[in-house]
């Protein structure tokens, strides 16, 4: 080598090196900082989880929870494993708590709206101002004599935030405080109260039933209390060494309740009650009912035999035989209806003749039946009242001018009511709304002012589960994080309107805020109340062991107190014909149900990702909503997998991809309720379509429920590409033995042989 | 050899050093000695005053992280010990602005890394085998290259149970 | 030199002999009882919430591209109205001689002492070749980094490593919950006790389907369940003796009973 080329490579080694050098000093990432407590929070090892026990809010279950914090931020939920109502377990929603926390749409303080109502133009305003213009707004109407066109609407509350406000509510002087939800359960306690007496939801003991006979009910995802009976339901399958339960599903659309069921029996819709009436004719008429009043049931029947039942509900009547005669002799059975069967224009006939089969069985007030709940801890349940409550009632009110000031808290009425029911424009009538939402939904949207208030992960509340697990339950909600936003309790904002107000309100709410509120409220409770009191020496002990239990329970069996269903109370209760359907049958061939989607439920779940991207239980469909249409019937109209259709009623139309779907009959269509949301942030805004658009105002003929199962439709294929996205591509296992089966009597023989 | 192979070669040798150059950069020459918002003196402290090490990094022994002191903790013995001095005055306005202090980290592990001091401490390491002399620094050096192999030859030598697991540090 | 090497190719056969470590001193397993599982998901939720798993928008979802630890299967079979529909949850079955640990060019992938199968992801380079020769299809790749918008990032779990671009990922029965259980039990010098690890699937199971625990332990309730004779291993002919232990489903044979049959 040339010593010129060698300097002339040594040279290019050197800048080489020393541009890597400098190159490496640049690019270097700054050193990461490390920043300490200014004042350390007690007993906080960073590093370390701390959990703290609280309350669910993401359905009305009322499930304790647990909440990991580190570093002052919610890592996990999960269930508290001793509480009665979810023993430790959380479903899905539960878990997406979190993300509601956490939400990048939140709304992140007080504002005031500054455009045209529902342009969505608002000013950010401090708490101040914005507690104070909703308080001159109400003294207004206090100085006009008004006070009567206040009206309040919330989800279900059933704990001290209910009472609170309440309290607010008389001490003003308006009786107008409505709670309002999609899925309320309202024909349930009505059913029940018709034929039973009792007010209530009783607990149903899924885990110790052996024949479970569901109307409808979708436990497995929606209905109820689903983790309470989910669990239930893994016990009555394998609880150990007892035999296996057997659970049969009656509805139209196979639910994930119904495909985990050992029969399903396709009935028609809006017939499940005559079905259920039948049944109880062969209950009766095999002479399988031993009561005194036996002959008046028969007679009540008469007109039920599976004969009639089986040309109305296209349920073989030897199959209805055969059912009336496992439910009443497999012992313990149990009758449950609800989801579907509640939502058609018979839903509370319906239930009522649940009931009666659970009656004639004599599987009220039994272990493994139906255990009625002791009376809550909180005397006097409220909002329940028939006819009363409802949300066509409020946009009615509102149209007539009636109302003059709303309030909504943590309920989406204009998203969940149909169109028909005209909301929008009757709260385009209401002079002054404020939300106390934390989200900027279809509701808040229309609000003058709004007041965000704190999720349930950053607030104080408590619970009284309904239903319960046959003992009282009371669960306490505490804050696991500080707010996140520039937000507040919604118990809290109401106390410091009634401070702003002065007078009558300020004297009844005089508390620094909801948690004393609550802390007293619990106070007087521990002082009435021997049981719970039991065990504690001083209140400030007995609250310290609330809050690290994460509420009170009893913590014995349920007493199981029988209770009956008379002939004379259900006589005017009884459905005597398949429930109607709006649309005429040749223009509009089939039947539509709507079912709550197992991660949106009435669409409040639809912002958190998480459940956006958790495949359907049953179609494994993502990020969108679509329509169940059975093959045979796909086929007559030219419809494929995945094809982009219009479902139409007489009441309007939506595009949606078709999903073809074996589980569904061929006279019906399903669409999930959720998606279709207009507003409701970047994860839920503009996907899918909200089938409670196309629906009629149709009430419950006796509870005046809105129902939701109460149209026919038609498809027209629109185009190919409807967009659907699952997870997964096939559904048949070709023979590959993945989930391996073994028929019921091959377990009865292995039964015993295996330990729990 | 023709010019464009000398310049083939020369390029290759510049871009092989480069790299040679970047990783020694990071390697020896990166700032193991970083100014801090304040100059805090561990000589002065667990040198001269013997205060032992978990007096302040009090989580040691009981979490992944040691932590730092809270500022509450350093302005208790400073509201007495030394007020007037420049550096504790500095410590004074955090305390008033309620502000936390911004320390630079010395020792940074990458994210995929599961460090435990509590399992080091308890199997019963001194915080100087790995942080070296840190009684006798006025500022903090890192005295350790934190590279896997270093964490690996201790691991080897003191036959530790899964000590060469990946799952044991990366998860 | 070449005796090094040498010796190096052995060792590292040796990880990837079937049956390797037999001696486990923990044996994680998990039974999965099909007759109690109703397919709710809580568990697909629990897990993106525990392990830092990304959510990736409907286009991706429509690449197969989104990330589940754990998944639930379903089987529609049969027309209207004798339809069966049967549901599994899938994981990684933590193979005892797993085809995805021979795949692996730069040892990302191997069996541990414990009977894990791990992902190392600061070693993993991206070749896809675990994914392709696992039968179960249980591995995720991070085709890109996917960032939460703020604050959502606030969730994040600390004691698991969020995963970049071209980074392979699974199922590790939750390791950091193994961990703490394995740290407390060291403090107390005694085994981690039956029931002391929960992953956060079996841990929301609202019907309590899934059991985990240690099968080397004959009292444990996995190594009961594990006995039982409804047990079967998916995929078992593929030879890849599994961890993860199903227990089968009880129901009638499709076809053998019309309606109306009945009685």
């Amino acid at each position: 080598m040339k010593r010129r080329d060698f300097l002339k490579y040594l040279g290019s080694g050197i800048v080489g090196t020393g541009v890597g050098l400098a190159f490496g000093k640049v690019t270097k990432p700054p050193g990461a900082k490390l920043i300490p407590y200014l004042i350390p929070p007690e007993d906080v090892i960073p590093g370390v989880a701390t959990w703290y026990a609280s309350l669910c809010t993401q359905c009305s279950a009322g499930c304790g929870i647990l909440v990991k914090v580190m570093e002052g931020r919610a890592k996990k939920i999960e269930g508290n494993p001793l509480h009665p109502v979810n023993k430790g377990r959380l479903c899905a929603r539960g878990n997406a708590a979190l993300q509601a926390l956490y939400n990048p749409d939140r709304i992140k303080g007080p504002m005031k709206r500054t455009g045209e109502r529902g342009s969505g133009k608002y000013k950010e305003i401090s708490w101040n101002e914005a507690v104070s213009i909703l308080g001159r707004n109400l003294s207004e109407l206090d100085k006009n004599g008004a006070t009567e066109g206040l009206y309040v609407l919330t989800s279900t509350l059933r704990g001290h935030l209910n009472t609170l406000i309440r309290e607010f509510m008389s001490s003003y002087g308006s009786p107008n405080y409505m709670q309002y939800e999609l899925f309320q359960h309202r024909n349930l306690i009505y059913a029940n109260r018709v034929s039973m007496g009792l007010d209530a939801i009783p607990h149903y003991d899924i885990a110790n039933t052996r024949y479970l006979l569901s109307f409808g009910a979708d436990f497995s995802s929606t209905w109820l209390s689903p983790v309470n009976l989910s669990h239930g339901y893994g016990e009555m399958r394998q609880g150990g060494a007892r035999r296996r339960g057997v659970l049969v599903q009656v509805e139209p659309r196979l639910s994930l309740t119904g495909a985990n069921a050992d029969e399903w029996v396709p009935v028609r819709p809006g017939t499940e009650g005559v079905l259920a009436l039948s049944i109880a004719h062969e209950i009766v008429a095999g002479g399988y009912y031993k009561g005194a009043d036996a002959s008046s049931w028969k007679e009540l029947l008469s007109g039920f035999s599976p004969e009639h039942a089986a040309r109305v509900t296209e349920v073989d009547a030897g199959r209805i035989h055969h059912i009336a005669k496992e439910f009443v002799k497999t012992r313990p059975s149990l009758a449950i209806g609800g989801d579907n069967l509640s939502a058609y224009r018979d839903g509370l006939s319906c239930l009522v003749a649940v009931n009666i089969l659970n009656h004639l069985a004599g599987n009220i007030g039994r272990k493994g039946g139906v255990v009625p709940n002791p009376a809550g801890l909180l005397k006097g349940r409220t909002g329940t009242e028939l006819r009363k409550d409802r949300i066509t009632a409020l946009a009615k009110s509102a149209l007539e001018g009636d109302v003059k000031t709303l309030i909504v808290y943590n309920t989406n009425p204009v998203f969940t009511t149909p169109a028909g029911v005209k909301l929008e424009r009757a709260l385009r009538n209401v002079p002054f709304i404020a939300s106390l939402s934390s989200f900027m939904d279809e509701t808040t949207a229309m609000a003058d002012l709004i007041l965000p208030s704190h999720t349930s992960l950053e607030d104080w509340g408590d619970d009284f589960a309904e239903p319960s697990t046959g003992v009282r339950v009371a669960t306490l909600m505490q804050p696991a994080v500080s707010p996140v936003f520039d937000t507040r309790g919604a118990g809290d904002i109401f106390i410091s309107l009634a401070k702003a107000l002065g007078g009558k309100v300020g004297e009844r709410l005089n508390y620094k805020g909801f948690p004393e509120y609550l802390k007293e409220s619990w106070r007087k409770i521990y002082a009435n109340n021997k049981e719970v009191a039991a065990g504690a020496l001083t209140f400030d002990g007995f609250w310290n062991r609330l809050l690290e239990h994460g509420g009170w329970w009893q913590t014995e069996e349920p007493r199981h107190k029988p209770r009956s269903v008379s002939v004379r109370r259900v006589k005017a209760h009884i459905p005597t014909s398949p429930s109607e359907f709006e649309g005429d049958e040749g223009r509009y061939p089939l039947y539509l149900v709507t079912y709550p989607h197992a991660g949106y439920l009435d669409g409040r779940g639809a912002n958190l990702p998480w459940l956006q991207e958790m495949p359907d239980p049953m179609t494994a469909v993502v990020w969108g909503s679509w329509v169940e249409i059975n093959p045979k019937t796909a086929r007559k109209l030219g419809i494929k997998q995945g094809d982009l259709v219009t479902v139409e009623s007489p009441y309007g139309g939506i595009d949606l991809p078709a999903f073809l779907y074996e589980g569904i009959r061929p006279d019906t269509v399903a669409v999930p309720i959720g998606q279709g949301h207009r507003l409701y942030g970047r994860y839920a805004e503009k996907r899918g379509v909200n089938p409670i658009e196309i629906l009629p105002v149709a009430e419950d003929k006796r509870s005046g429920e809105l129902a939701l199962n109460s149209t026919r439709v038609r498809l027209e294929r629109k185009g190919a590409d409807g967009k659907l996205v699952k997870m997964g591509v096939r559904t048949e296992e070709l023979g590959r033995g993945i989930v391996q089966t073994i028929t019921p009597e091959e377990f009865e023989r292995i039964a015993g042989k295996e330990e729990a | 050899m023709d010019t464009i192979k000398k310049l083939v070669l020369c390029a290759v040798i510049a871009v092989v050093t480069f790299g040679i150059g970047y990783k020694v950069s990071d390697a020896y020459f990166g700032n193991r000695t970083p100014a801090q918002p304040i100059e805090f003196s561990h000589k002065i402290h667990a040198g001269d005053n013997q205060i032992p090490c978990m007096y302040c990094h009090s989580y040691a022994e009981r979490s992944r992280v040691s932590g730092v002191p809270n500022v509450k903790r350093c302005i208790g013995c400073h509201s007495v010990i030394k007020p007037d001095s420049p550096e504790i005055q500095k410590l004074k306005n955090y305390w008033e602005n309620k502000e936390p202090i911004p320390w630079v980290k010395v020792y940074n592990l990458p994210d995929h890394v599961y460090f435990p001091h509590k399992r080091h401490i308890k199997a019963g390491l001194e915080c100087q085998m790995c942080h070296g002399d840190v009684q006798s620094m006025d500022r903090i050096t890192r005295v350790s290259s934190l590279k896997m192999g270093w964490c690996l030859s201790c691991h080897t030598r003191k036959k530790v149970k899964n000590g060469r697991d990946c799952w044991t540090c990366h998860i | 030199m070449s005796k090094i090497v040498k010796k190096v190719k052995e060792r590292l056969r040796d990880f990837r002999r079937p049956g390797y470590y037999k001696e486990f001193e923990y044996n994680w397993t998990m039974v999965i009882d099909l007759d109690k599982c109703n397919g709710c998901e809580a568990c697909v939720v629990a897990c993106h919430a525990e392990n830092n798993l990304p959510i990736v928008g409907k286009d991706e979802c429509s690449k197969s591209r989104a990330f589940n630890w754990i998944r639930i299967e379903r089987y529609v079979e049969g027309e209207f109205p004798n339809v069966k529909v049967k549901f599994i949850p899938i994981m990684c079955q933590h193979c005892n001689s797993a085809p995805c640990e021979l795949g692996c060019p730069v040892y990302a992938t191997y069996h541990n002492q414990d009977g894990l199968n791990v992902q190392v992801y600061n070693r993993c380079v991206g070749t896809f070749t675990c994914a392709t020769y696992c039968p179960y299809d249980v591995r995720r790749f991070n085709w890109f980094t996917y960032k939460w918008p703020e604050p959502l990032d606030q969730q994040l779990n600390p004691d698991v490593t969020v995963r970049e671009m071209g980074v392979m990922e699974k199922c590790t029965f939750c390791i950091q919950r193994i961990r703490v259980a394995k740290d407390r039990a060291k403090d107390e010098n005694r085994k981690v006790r039956d029931g002391e690890v929960v992953p956060a699937c079996v841990q929301s199971c609202p019907t309590g389907a899934l059991v985990f625990g240690d099968r080397n332990d004959p009292k444990s309730r996995v190594a009961k369940l594990a006995k039982s004779p409804r047990r079967f291993r998916l995929l078992e002919g593929l030879n890849t003796d599994p961890s993860v232990i199903y227990l089968k489903r009880v129901m009638k044979k499709s076809g053998s009973k019309k309606h109306g049959e009945h009685g």
